[in-house]
């Protein structure tokens, strides 16, 4: 059998301020996943706003998987990271600095 | 034709349907999405042209149901379903798609096993956290065929406003419709509004919820429909039967580049500040045609 690979487009033009978080999604099919954050438009200074990787057991409690990745903070920017081992269900929540905010494209890659 | 039916009824992912001589698309989730993708609203040089409705949908997702208190619960057979998740806020839906287009305008049937619950958030029944599940077509006649574009709506509405209503509505008119951008080229309508659902005749049914919201059952409904006459003919959930013939569908001038369009939608509405889950396992689309 071929591998499955699905992209999932989980936060298309949200806009994102403070601690934001995206849906959370079950993906406990895929072995491996590609996390990617696209900036679509950029407002206020973004240079100190992080993002990284959560986990939950069941879709509604989360804990930091440990993996950060640059938030984009300009339009057009895009940041990944590569994760695996994760369980049934993820997402990313990012930390803005006040005033600021970005409308974000949180795409998934994954694969079994 | 006997040999044909002794076949299906022998294999046991296909014995639970009662397809029509030709199946179009058997989508069992343990094998992927199927085709099943979100319904992206339309837009033109920017997604902020996008109606709210639209862009408020996401992917849809395999779940294995899953659950803090049970563990995982699976789906109709293996372990995978489609699941359909609104956001948590009160009036939030989402909707995914299979994109088709139809050979043969004549008699098609939509046959599907669904459950659905609110997530599991708070240690109470929850029953009326859930405000819809639903399905609908959309179509479009062929070129040749003069043309509409005709979108038959069918939801089960279990609650509005905290009240357990659990019953089956229909459509028959949408949102006015709203041209896109700058370019002439793309128009816009939210077929999806809270407005202009009708209460199907004697529709009321009572489905099984169970007892705490991490519990499913699972429950089957065939939709048939004639592409002819782009009419519904009946609507079949469990152990009840509607005669829909006299139900109109939501019909408009055609579109310029959807003929033939054969679209089958799963959707969901939330009723309170919860995640609706709509899951769906597996689905059986066939049709009558040599």
């Amino acid at each position: 059998m071929m591998r499955q690979c699905v992209t999932a487009v989980v936060s298309r033009n949200e806009t994102w301020t403070g601690s934001a978080a995206s849906e959370p999604y079950e993906c406990g099919w895929a072995g491996e996943a590609i996390v990617w954050l696209r900036c679509l438009s950029a407002k206020g200074k973004l240079a100190a706003a992080r993002a990284r990787v959560q986990i939950s057991p069941d879709g509604m409690r989360w804990v930091d998987e440990g993996t950060k990745l640059k938030f984009p903070a300009k339009e057009g920017a895009l940041t990944h990271a590569r994760i695996a081992h994760f369980g049934n269900f993820l997402r990313v929540v990012a930390d803005l600095p006040k005033g600021a905010s970005a409308k974000i494209l949180f795409t998934l890659t994954l694969k079994e | 034709m006997d040999i044909a039916r002794a076949l299906r009824q022998s294999n046991p992912k296909l014995s639970r349907f009662d397809p029509m001589s030709r199946i179009i698309a058997f989508d069992d989730f343990d094998d992927g999405f199927c085709g099943w993708t979100q319904l992206v609203g339309n837009y033109e040089h920017t997604l902020d042209s996008m109606l709210p409705g639209y862009a408020q949908h996401t992917q849809p997702q395999l779940s294995n149901l899953a659950n803090w208190d049970s563990g995982t619960h699976g789906a109709f057979d293996g372990n995978y379903a489609l699941k359909i998740q609104t956001r948590p806020k009160k009036g939030a839906q989402n909707v995914a798609l299979k994109r088709l287009t139809f050979r043969e305008p004549g008699p098609i049937r939509l046959e599907f096993y669904f459950t659905f619950k609110p997530e599991a958030t708070e240690l109470r029944l929850s029953e009326t956290d859930v405000r819809s599940v639903g399905f609908l077509y959309d179509l479009q006649t062929g070129f040749e065929k003069g043309g509409s574009r005709v979108m038959p709506h069918v939801r089960f509405l279990n609650a509005s406003d905290g009240v357990h209503l659990q019953k089956w509505q229909t459509k028959s008119r949408t949102t006015a419709i709203k041209p896109l951008g700058t370019e002439g080229k793309t128009v816009t309508h939210y077929h999806l509004a809270p407005t202009d659902w009708e209460d199907l005749p004697g529709g009321e049914q009572k489905l099984c919820y169970n007892e705490i919201p991490t519990k499913v059952n699972w429950h089957y409904v065939r939709y048939d429909f004639d592409l002819r006459t782009m009419r519904a003919l009946s609507l079949r959930c469990n152990d009840r039967e509607w005669d829909i013939s006299g139900v109109d569908p939501i019909v408009m001038p055609a579109m310029r580049n959807l003929w033939c369009m054969l679209n089958i939608c799963f959707f969901a509405e939330a009723d309170t500040d919860k995640r609706t889950l709509f899951y769906v396992d597996s689905v059986c689309l066939s049709g009558e045609f040599a």
